[in-house]
């Protein structure tokens, strides 16, 4: 029994490849240290196995526990959230392998390194990685499977194949098991992504933010239009509306900032132009979306403000779907209340005097608001203001700064310096934060919004029209606007000049476009069904092909699709398929029969193999003695009794195939 | 307290009367499914299979995978969890497959003394051009063997259990179980495969056989204790059959006496199950059993005389191999096996 609860070395080294490829997609998320210790986890494993070291002794093991433990805590600063719990998980799956001596320590083993698949899902649930770990998990798989191969002493790639084919027999089974599986609310609530940064446009924003962010690659969001894609000078997505200044940035007014009888929004009247579309965001840790004013969503977990944009009461962690209605040409807030009047008003004291100068001189001049916001609009159009990625720093009094001295700046610049010209001037005015733009998708028709076309812009009230859209970033660089910011800043080369390895830097090359926008329009498909599939999308979906949904059906169809897969199965593993040992020896005495033939000898039917050789050696007389041989040795083989003589019979059989072959016939 | 003591006591052996009675009616059921056949080829009949204690660990972990799935609303992980429960069905077949169209055979049982360790062969032999791994082999009392089949057709194994008493020993039945391919299900045969190995009385020293010595010279009359030739007279003693008892001489007022037939001695001797008076059965196998294979070493002809058996003296393996399974078999009913 002993020698069976022993690891096959097959299974070890299957064990240690597992373990690196599952630590692998962790890599970016864990201190460099847990690698470390991977290593010496692996050498030491391998050591004991060839004899040089023993096995750590339970001191040492201790010592390692703490030490590792000590490290996280100092690592991570804390054991709570995600992060640390995965790390420690891993950590523990690298000792783990270091005592790997019996078979219950391969199964706790494997088993955790499962375990380890699925925190990697809760980083990330996109196409490669979930393709990777197919790979990771066939790799755990084989490793299990090694270990009840007894006596495999060398390593066997071909391990893999047998487990690749229970995994792939097993898969079918799966899908029809994920389509069905009611899905249900938490629980109860769960560790989140402490550590996780905040992606997007954050709720804060100082001069340098917006140009900071346009040097990612990364995507947004992706938004699928029903009808018509409106052109890319109207995709303003609104995110945040920031409506307060303070020490320099702007943020949002807080849900308490807003007296009680401001809260709910305004509903302007509908009219115009409608637009439906779904958007499905990337996680940001922040919790608001994106959407085309003005919107409204019917989804549940979908809110809307006072400022008229939308957000979810939970921060986004996972990528998130929802759909939204807009309606463009709606006016937005015809009347505005005091209170909101003096909030869109406000400026810090003693800061900027020289652009709120200018700005009450200019408005003194100008025939009414709208001609105030001409005349800005043209003084940044006319005047030598440059539009780069790389504007100069600020100090105090920062639009002063800007307007008359730098002149160079990114769109939260001139979206800020405006703002500040209206407000000084009496006009209620906001800086809205979202993106602009977004590349479309010919294959899918989706449109992706990438971090680069994050953007600012303002709203200004104006009566008898409510809050109007203007971007003074337009004024400046009018190409941003239609063509995006790669060709907005094509003759500074600032362009991504921070992602060598993004795909979308080398767009110019047919072929790697092509395939980048295949691959992204499957993952549109990738996250609108399956990660995105909800109880909602579920309800939707069974209905649609089911139609009724009863406890009676789900269970046929559950049995019913499985016993598809399983019957063929079971009959391919169970089936009575003969051993083909004796038609081996058959073979080759058809083959001498085949050569008799030639010589004009032809053994009738039922003739026996002794008869016929007899007869066969009368007629060829010279060729008796290799004519006896070949049919004492067939008459021998197949028909002796017993088990005895294993060996003999094979020396008998090779000797048979040699004369049957030098036989000439 | 005594009386609560009673009451568990009771208790316990009704409990354990129920655990006998089941086992007993398993063993039948069992008997009754696979009955006892030298060769056995193994099918969804014979076969049994029950998730393994790994097994049941592994769907604990999978149930803690769902809750994560669930609380964290993780599809993948939630098709990881199903990949893992349906691969585990799927190893269902797998595992049965494992042993399915294997086919057992009872090739030879050792014969041995009791308290030693007989050796029992079989031949696990493929039916189907398949694979097999990790097939664990064990009779009750043995120690477990494990076998793979993956290029070879057939292969032979020798198993070693400790033998009891005198007779025909069965090893009980023989388990064939196996987890291949991941450990989470076990598979598993009792097959009875006929196979009895032939126990020797337990050989007992003794001192010298009464007038057996094969120094005398041929022909000359000593005192072989045997139905054969009057002799003499002697004192009667505890256990001398009474048909030996000289009556008349009782009736004349003597002493109780038996009479004394001799036999003529050769250079052959005979071993007798009358040279042994007032001794038990099992006793005087043993000490014939002993001298056997005294003779047997010393290379000295031999026969053996029992109560209806009768073996010519001869001397050689063949002989001694006949001479210990009458002694073996004597007085057993299934001596005919």
């Amino acid at each position: 029994m002993k020698a069976q609860q022993q690891i096959p070395r097959n299974a070890l080294v299957w064990s240690v490849i597992t373990l690196f490829a599952l630590v692998a997609p962790h890599f970016a998320r864990i201190p460099l240290w847990i690698l470390a210790v991977y290593v010496f986890a692996a050498i030491w494993r391998i050591m004991v196995y060839r004899g040089r070291w023993s096995f750590p002794s339970r001191w040492v093991k201790v010592f390692l526990i703490l030490t590792s433990c000590i490290g996280l805590y100092f690592s991570f600063g804390t054991f709570l959230g995600l992060e640390p719990t995965v790390a420690l998980l891993l950590t523990a799956f690298a000792l783990k392998l270091m005592e790997l001596a019996e078979r219950k320590d391969a199964y706790v083993l494997l088993f955790l390194g499962y375990f380890v698949c699925v925190t990697e899902f809760l980083f990330s649930q996109d196409l490669l990685i979930v393709l990777y770990s197919i790979f990771t998990v066939t790799l755990i798989t084989t490793a299990l499977l090694a270990l009840h191969q007894p006596d495999q002493h060398k390593f066997n790639p071909r391990t893999i194949r047998q487990a690749g084919v229970m995994l792939l027999q097993a898969f079918p089974l799966m899908i029809v098991l994920f389509f069905l599986f009611p899905r249900i609310g938490p629980l109860w609530t769960v560790p989140i992504k402490s550590h996780a940064a905040k992606t997007g446009v954050s709720d804060f924003m100082r001069p340098g933010d917006i140009s900071n962010l346009s040097q990612s690659a990364d995507v947004a969001f992706r938004a699928q239009f029903e009808g018509d894609i409106p052109g890319t000078t109207d995709l303003y997505w609104r995110g945040l509306v920031f409506s307060k200044l303070v020490d320099g940035a702007w943020t949002s007014l807080r849900y308490f900032d807003v007296p009680a009888k401001h809260r709910r929004q305004l509903e302007p009247e509908l009219s115009g132009p409608e637009l439906t579309y779904s958007i499905i965001m990337e996680p940001t840790q922040q919790n608001w979306l994106y959407s085309l004013r003005y919107a409204k969503s019917t989804q549940a977990k979908v809110m809307d403000s006072a400022d008229y944009r939308l957000y979810s009461p939970v921060i986004l962690e996972d990528e998130y779907q929802y759909r939204v209605r807009s309606w463009p040409n709606a006016q937005i807030e015809d009347e505005l209340s005091d209170w909101r009047r003096k909030a869109e008003l406000t400026l810090p004291d003693n800061e900027n005097p020289q652009t709120l100068a200018f700005a009450q001189q200019l408005r003194v001049e100008s025939d009414g608001d709208r001609a105030f916001v001409d005349a800005i609009l043209q003084k940044f159009n006319r005047e030598e203001y440059i539009y780069t990625l790389q504007p100069p720093l600020l100090g105090d009094n920062a639009m002063d700064q800007f307007l008359f001295q730098t002149r160079r700046g990114f769109c939260e610049h001139y979206a800020y310096a405006f703002v500040v010209l209206m407000r000084a001037a009496g006009i209620p005015s906001r800086v809205i934060a979202g993106y602009q733009g977004g590349e479309v998708n010919p294959v899918n028709k989706t449109v992706i919004v990438h971090q680069f076309d994050a953007h600012a812009w303002a709203e200004v009230w104006l009566e008898g029209e409510g809050w109007v859209r203007f971007d003074p970033t337009a004024a400046v660089a009018p190409d941003r606007i239609e063509w995006g910011l790669e060709r907005a800043v094509a003759s500074e080369g600032s362009f991504l000049s921070n992602s060598l390895l993004s795909p979308l830097r080398y767009r110019s090359v047919i072929w790697i476009n092509n395939l980048r926008l295949r691959y992204d329009a499957l993952t549109w498909q990738w996250k609108k069904w399956i990660v995105g599939y909800d109880s909602d999308t579920q309800f939707e979906f069974l209905q649609n092909w089911l139609g009724e949904i009863s406890g009676r059906k789900f269970a046929l169809i559950l049995l019913g699709s499985w016993a598809l897969v399983l019957i063929p199965v079971a009959i391919s593993l169970l089936a009575k398929r003969d051993i083909k040992r004796t038609s081996a020896l058959d073979r080759q005495y058809l083959a001498f029969c085949t050569k008799l033939e030639k010589l004009g000898l032809v053994r009738a039917a039922g003739e026996a193999p002794g008869d016929f050789g007899a007869r066969a050696g009368q007629v060829l007389p010279d060729k008796a003695d290799d004519i006896d041989k070949v049919t004492r040795l067939y008459c021998g083989l197949a028909y002796a009794e017993g088990f005895s003589g294993q060996e003999k019979k094979s020396i008998e059989f090779e000797e048979l195939k040699n004369t049957v072959r030098r036989f000439r016939g | 307290m005594g009386a609560s003591d009673v009451g568990a006591s009771k208790l316990r052996s009704q409990r354990l009367d129920i655990k006998t009675h089941l086992r007993q009616r398993f063993q039948k059921w069992v008997s009754r499914r696979i009955p006892s056949a030298r060769s056995v080829t193994l099918d969804q009949k014979r076969l049994f299979i029950f998730p393994s204690r790994v097994g049941f660990f592994f769907g604990l972990c999978l149930l803690v995978m769902l809750i994560a799935a669930i609380n964290y609303q993780n599809n993948m992980s939630f098709a990881l969890t199903f990949l893992l429960a349906t691969l585990f069905i799927i190893a269902v077949l797998h595992t049965f497959a494992n042993l399915s169209g294997l086919t057992i055979h009872a090739v030879h049982a050792q014969s041995a003394f009791p308290g030693h360790q007989a050796e029992f062969e079989i031949l696990i032999e493929k039916t189907k051009p398949r694979e097999h791994f990790a097939l664990s082999i064990q009779w009750p009392e043995s120690s477990g063997v494990v076998v793979n089949l993956v290029e070879e057709n057939s292969e032979r194994v020798s198993l070693h259990v400790a033998v009891g008493d005198r007779g025909w020993f069965n090893p009980g039945r023989l388990l064939v179980e196996s987890t291949y391919p991941l450990g989470l299900l076990r598979c598993w045969t009792w097959i009875d495969l006929d196979l009895h190995a032939l126990v020797y009385p337990r050989p007992l020293p003794c001192g010298p056989l009464p007038g057996l010595a094969t120094d005398e010279p041929d022909g000359s009359a000593v005192p072989i204790v045997g139905n054969d030739d009057f002799y003499g007279f002697r004192d009667y003693q505890k256990g001398d059959s009474l048909k030996q008892v000289h009556w008349k001489g009782l009736a004349k007022g003597q002493s109780l006496q038996s009479k004394q037939y001799g036999a003529y001695a050769d250079s052959s001797v005979w071993l007798d199950w009358e040279a042994f008076p007032g001794l038990g059965m099992e006793l005087r196998l043993s000490h014939l059993c002993y001298w056997a294979m005294q003779y047997d070493k010393q290379n000295i002809e031999y026969g053996l005389r029992l109560p209806g058996v009768s073996i010519a003296p001869d001397v050689g393996p063949k002989h001694r191999e006949k001479i210990l399974r009458a002694l073996a078999l004597y007085g057993l009913d299934e001596g005919d096996q």
